[in-house]
């Protein structure tokens, strides 16, 4: 009798938490810091803050006029201005395991590798993509100075996979079915096997996951009917999740089969996912919308957290800082208004 | 009180000292309210012994006094409401005759002064407020006082000669209601009011006394009950209706009347004829408890029943009839239906059975035309009896429904239906006004069912507990109440995309936009409009409300009469043909006429090439019909304009601001270039009845409309040159229709010619068309007199006035035209 009693008890207790608290909803939270200056649509974010205490904390913003921001996020202020692209759209920045080295890609059809060293900004290398599409690449840090880099291909459907820093192509994946062009691209790692794999993300809505060394189609699942806009993948839990044009968002999970299953759809109030993140500590999942708003969600059931709007148009980007102190870490949100948003959410735990 | 007189005397014999000698104003005003109190005070304040004595004895001294004191201080410290409430109101409350006698004499005795005018202000207000009728009513009532000869005498004398009197003493300061012009006919105005209450009066006071006692005496003794229905079955034909019908409008109730009336009906054919057929069909001027008894008294006694069959059989024909729905006045449409409802609701359901064939047949063919009639209150009226009907025909199956508004009148009408035919009460129980209460058994039911909603509270929601228990629901959500649906798709840019998304879009989102932008599009770029105007004009008039777009019909007769305006030519070629064309809706038709009439109004007035902000426009004279208004449209727009435009205008200070600018500079009006592309396609072709559109005969709504809209286009055209030819075209269009059955159609008939009267320059009509306005005018006058519709008679008035207005005028000064005149329609 006892502890039904208590058990009852708790659960009309949760429930009464749960009324209160639906009526006293905090409203949401407003950008912490806004930066201004890009003087184009923001394309891509990508945070470098480690090592704090020696070196200042940056972000390298890749705007629609050609142009890589470096921007000092204690003082707030442009560090440097990188133009490499030769004014075509900046579609990605991420650094090469260093502050120091930095790679970018633009639609000149190229990615250039960036030199930063010691105050330089020089492109010390490139190399020519001959995709004409939005693809973004990806880059997957292996032991010993080696990087894979999976690049959208000449060939509309294919996506090639090259090792850095000596360039040499690793494979060439082209799916047999029509798919359609590859809208999204993330390298993994899995831990057990030694092979690394591939997301991709098609036009056509499908996702599939490639095995590189074998160079063969492990799995596909069709989750949208309109092209993939973005992906992201938890290699702990062994699941994605991805956004298209549709009003929806889908997760997907992994099986030991290495077969691709929907599990999970979260309707959304206005079409159209730009981009999609999960925070390193795998709780939060942030969107960039169409709808100018930033949604977070919890990444365990995808419930909805929090509708962020400040933006005035389409938020093209979200990226989570690196920072050591996790209660520091910032979100960046670049939007197509020329604005970079930073927002503290979900920090204080 | 045995005092009275004294109390009366001395009151007067104060205020008369106060007024005399106070300087205090609070104290004059008090005097003058206790003299106003004995004219027009409460039930019991002046007793009223006292107020007689006053009327009597005080009255004419007290005027006599004011009167000599017109010239007194304190009259100019009364502000004029003071002025009009305690000093005027003593000469308009108080017995007529001596307030005459006195302001007459006072005209005589007074010199020129400004109390003379003062008296001559109280004399006119006196004659305005109907003192004269108060006048003559009071010498016809009671017996003549002791002095009569000589008061009545000088009355007379006084009432007969008063322009002659006022002249005489005025000279030529007589004033316009003083003289014989406006006098005389208001003495005759006065002297026939005055008769007909006495007339009213003597048939009241008979009915009034003799009704109500016997009603009480026959309740309980039957030998009094045979007494009154000897009496009234022994009445003499020649004045069986005047018996009948006064004892039906003052007997309280059905079975009172039963009672009185016994079964003469049945007997007397007279009587009969009064009952069944005079009071119902042919007179109209009843008010409904009188229905309610007279229709009670036939259903009360079962030899009286099958009249009541009879009589509903006679008010469903009289109500289906096509004829009597157009010919009949609204009023008498309304009293048949009325009568109607109270017989339906006083049938049993065995006479229902017996008798309906006829009823479903008198529904189906009266409701067709009622539905047929452009009037919107016949419509309505057909629409609440046809539903009562069919409700009343299959209690249970399948009924009619319409959707109409529930105003007062349907409401009463309604309420008509509700004595149940089970419940013959006889109404001493139930008194008649309490039958067109609702029944009062909904508020006890509704608490019943609040009784049972209380307890029974809104289930918890159980289902998402346990899941969440491990969930990520330490993360609090934050207020996602502010998500909603983004503010839909961009408004094009360009003409010819607005083009595209009207036509092919399936986005209702783009469809609205493109919408809202249409307008402002057209007016921007006119040269890329004129490429694609008739293709566009096209689109709109094709275009449906697929997404139920706030504001949709005004703004898409804002994109076409942006459109006409903008390539007139063109446009008004299209939409004229099509008017007449095969496979449009009534309402499409009537849109194209619509958007010509607006289009004419814009391109008539003046423009400003700036454009300036709509201020200072005035207000057009066409307001759109269509009800569906959208008052935020531009609001969000225009609203902060507005307001800060305000501001700064209240906190500007001009020195020596002047009459407010005007701004309306000179400019060839476009309109009259283009009048007639406007305006003699649309003559072409009325006569060519097709398959889908027949104007001349079913179609008369639009027939209606189109001659109405000629009208418009004849009244901006307006100092055109083509004027006059418009005038002859559409006065002879008109000619053919000017008796149609419809009213609406004849309204539009009359407002078309008064257009033309406007419109066409008066030499021009007196050289060309002088044949039609002498047969105008003639039949105006007829109109005016004898048309059953009171809208139509109205107009046809103002028309006739119109034209008097530009004969005497063009008689006058022969080179003057009309022009200036407002159109007051």
């Amino acid at each position: 009798m006892g502890p039904l009693l208590s058990l009852s008890q708790f659960w009309f207790l949760r429930e009464t938490v749960a009324v209160v608290e639906a009526a006293m909803a905090l409203p949401p939270p407003d950008p912490q810091f806004v930066l201004r200056g890009t003087g184009a649509p923001v394309n891509t974010l990508h945070f470098c803050c480690r090592n704090q205490e020696q070196d200042k904390p940056l972000l390298f913003s890749g705007s629609a006029n050609g142009a890589v921001h470096v921007w000092n996020l204690r003082t707030r202020r442009t560090e440097s201005v990188l133009e490499g692209h030769g004014g075509a759209s900046v579609l990605w920045v991420q650094t090469l395991n260093s502050r120091d080295a930095l790679i970018s890609q633009g639609r000149d059809l190229r990615v250039c590798m960036w030199d930063l060293a010691e105050g330089r900004s020089v492109v010390t290398d490139s190399i020519l993509t001959e995709s004409v599409g939005f693809c973004q690449c990806s880059l997957l840090d292996r032991e010993g100075g080696h990087w894979l880099l999976a690049v959208p291909g000449a060939d509309m459907a294919a996506v090639r996979v090259l090792d850095l820093p000596s360039k040499t192509p690793v494979c060439t994946l082209k799916p047999d079915a029509k798919l359609g062009m590859p809208m999204c691209l993330k390298l993994w790692q899995p831990d057990s096997g030694s092979s690394p794999l591939l997301w991709a993300g098609y036009e056509d809505g499908s996702v599939s996951l490639w095995n590189l060394s074998e160079r063969s189609l492990l799995s596909r699942l069709a989750c949208h009917a309109e092209p993939v806009m973005s992906l992201d993948f938890d290699p702990g839990k062994l699941r994605g999740v991805s956004g298209s044009s549709e009003k929806a968002i889908n997760s997907w999970t992994l099986d030991g089969q290495q077969s691709l299953k929907l599990q999970d759809s979260v309707e959304l109030v206005n079409p159209g996912i730009s981009y999609l993140c999960i925070r390193e500590d795998r709780r939060i999942l942030a969107t960039a919308g169409w709808d100018h708003r930033i949604r977070l969600l919890g990444w365990k059931k995808l419930k909805p957290l929090a509708v962020l709007q400040y933006h005035t148009d389409v938020v093209q980007c979200v990226a989570f800082s690196d920072h050591d102190v996790p209660s520091k870490r910032l979100m960046a949100a670049g939007s197509k208004d020329q604005r970079i948003s930073f927002w503290s959410v979900y920090n204080q735990i | 009180m045995d005092s009275g007189p004294l109390a009366v005397h001395l009151a007067v014999r104060q205020c008369i000292n106060t007024l005399s000698t106070s300087r205090d104003i609070t104290e004059v005003t008090e005097a003058l309210r206790t003299a106003g109190r004995y004219l027009s005070g409460t039930e019991d304040d002046p007793p009223a012994c006292q107020r007689e004595e006053f009327a009597r004895a005080h009255y004419t001294k007290l005027l006599q006094f004011l009167i000599s004191n017109l010239n007194a201080h304190w009259l100019e410290l009364l502000t004029p409401e003071q002025h009009m409430d305690l000093w005027v109101s003593l000469f308009l409350n108080g017995p007529p005759d001596q307030v005459l006698l006195v302001l007459l004499d006072c005209v005589n005795s007074c010199s020129m002064s400004s109390g003379l005018e003062r008296g001559l202000d109280v004399l006119e207000y006196f004659l305005q407020r109907g003192r004269l009728s108060a006048l003559l009513w009071a010498t016809c009532q009671g017996p003549p006082p002791a002095n009569s000869p000589q008061l009545r005498d000088a009355l007379l004398s006084r009432l007969v000669a008063l322009p002659d009197l006022l002249a005489n003493r005025l000279q030529e300061h007589t004033r316009p209601a003083f003289q014989p012009l406006h006098y005389y006919p208001l003495l005759a105005r006065e002297l026939s009011v005055a008769l007909e209450r006495t007339c009213q009066a003597l048939r009241e006071e008979m009915f009034g006394v003799l009704v109500p006692c016997l009603s009480a005496l026959t309740q309980s003794d039957f030998v009094w009950k045979r007494v009154c229905w000897q009496l009234v079955e022994s009445v003499p034909d020649r004045w069986m209706e005047g018996v009948v019908s006064g004892l039906v409008q003052t007997v309280d109730g059905s079975a009172a009347l039963s009672r009185l009336l016994g079964n003469v009906v049945l007997k007397n054919k007279k009587a009969q004829f009064v009952i069944t057929n005079k009071l119902l069909l042919l007179q109209y001027k009843y008010k409904t408890p009188m229905l309610q008894s007279l229709l009670g008294y036939l259903a009360e006694d079962s030899g009286r029943r099958p009249l009541l069959i009879q009589v509903l059989k006679a008010l469903c024909g009289t109500w289906s009839s096509c004829s009597a729905v157009k010919h009949s006045p609204i009023e008498q449409q309304l009293y048949i239906s009325k009568a109607l409802l109270i017989c339906l609701g006083l049938l049993r359901d065995s006479e229902v059975l017996e008798h309906r064939e006829e009823l479903l047949q008198c529904m189906l063919s009266g409701m067709q035309c009622h539905l047929d009639s452009s009037i919107p209150r016949v419509h309505h009226l057909g629409k609440v009896v046809g539903e009562s009907l069919s409700a009343r025909l299959d209690p249970g199956g399948t009924r009619l429904q319409f959707q109409y508004e529930l105003d007062t009148e349907t409401k009463e009408l309604l309420s008509l239906l509700s004595p149940p035919p089970a419940h013959q009460q006889p109404p001493e129980t139930l008194p008649p006004d309490s039958r067109t209460e609702p029944a009062p058994k909904s508020p006890s039911s509704e608490r019943e069912e609040g009784k049972a909603g209380v307890p029974a509270a809104r289930p918890i929601k159980q289902h998402s507990s346990d899941s969440e228990l491990d969930s990520d629901d330490e993360l609090t959500p934050y207020d996602m109440t502010r998500d909603g649906e983004l503010g839909g798709a961009l408004a094009p840019r360009y003409i010819r995309d607005c083009l595209e998304a009207l036509t092919s879009s399936e986005d209702p989102g783009k469809v609205e936009v493109s919408l809202g932008a249409a307008e402002g599009l057209i007016k921007k770029n006119p040269a890329a409009t004129r490429e694609v105007s008739v293709e566009l004009v096209k689109v709109l008039l094709h275009l449906e409300d697929r997404f139920n777009t706030q504001g949709f019909l005004r703004l898409r007769q804002r994109a076409m009469v942006s459109l006409t305006v903008t390539d007139t030519l063109a446009v008004t070629g299209y939409l004229t043909t099509e008017f007449y064309s095969l496979n449009y809706s009534l309402r499409q038709r009537l849109d194209i006429l619509e958007v010509l009439a607006l289009a004419a109004q814009d391109l008539s007035q003046p423009t400003s090439a700036n454009s300036a902000p709509s201020k200072h426009k005035p207000p057009p004279l066409i307001q759109p019909v269509s009800t569906e208004t959208a008052p935020d449209l531009q609001g969000t727009g225009q609203h902060w304009r507005r307001v800060v435009d305000q501001r700064i205008e209240s906190k500007t200070r001009r020195f020596g601001k002047g009459a407010p600018r005007t701004g309306s500079s000179a400019a060839p009006s476009r309109f009259a270039p283009v009048a007639g592309c406007f305006f003699f396609p649309l003559l072409r072709n009325y006569d060519r009845p097709q398959v889908t559109f027949d104007l001349l005969g079913s179609d008369h709504l639009v027939l209606g409309r189109l001659v109405h809209t000629l009208g418009v286009l004849m009244y901006f055209a307006v100092n055109a040159p083509v004027a006059t030819q418009m005038g002859k075209a559409l006065l002879d269009f008109v000619w053919a229709i000017r008796y149609h059955t419809d009213p609406v159609v004849r309204q539009g008939v009359l407002f078309a010619v008064s257009a033309v009267l406007l419109s066409v320059p008066n030499e021009r009509m007196f050289s060309e068309l002088s044949d039609e306005m002498l047969e105008a005018r003639a039949w105006l006058g007829d109109v005016a007199e004898a048309d059953p519709d009171a809208d139509c008679r109205g107009l046809a008035g103002q028309s006739l006035l119109l034209l008097e207005k530009i004969l005497k005028k063009s008689i006058g000064s022969p080179s003057r035209g009309p022009n200036d005149q407002a159109l007051q329609l």
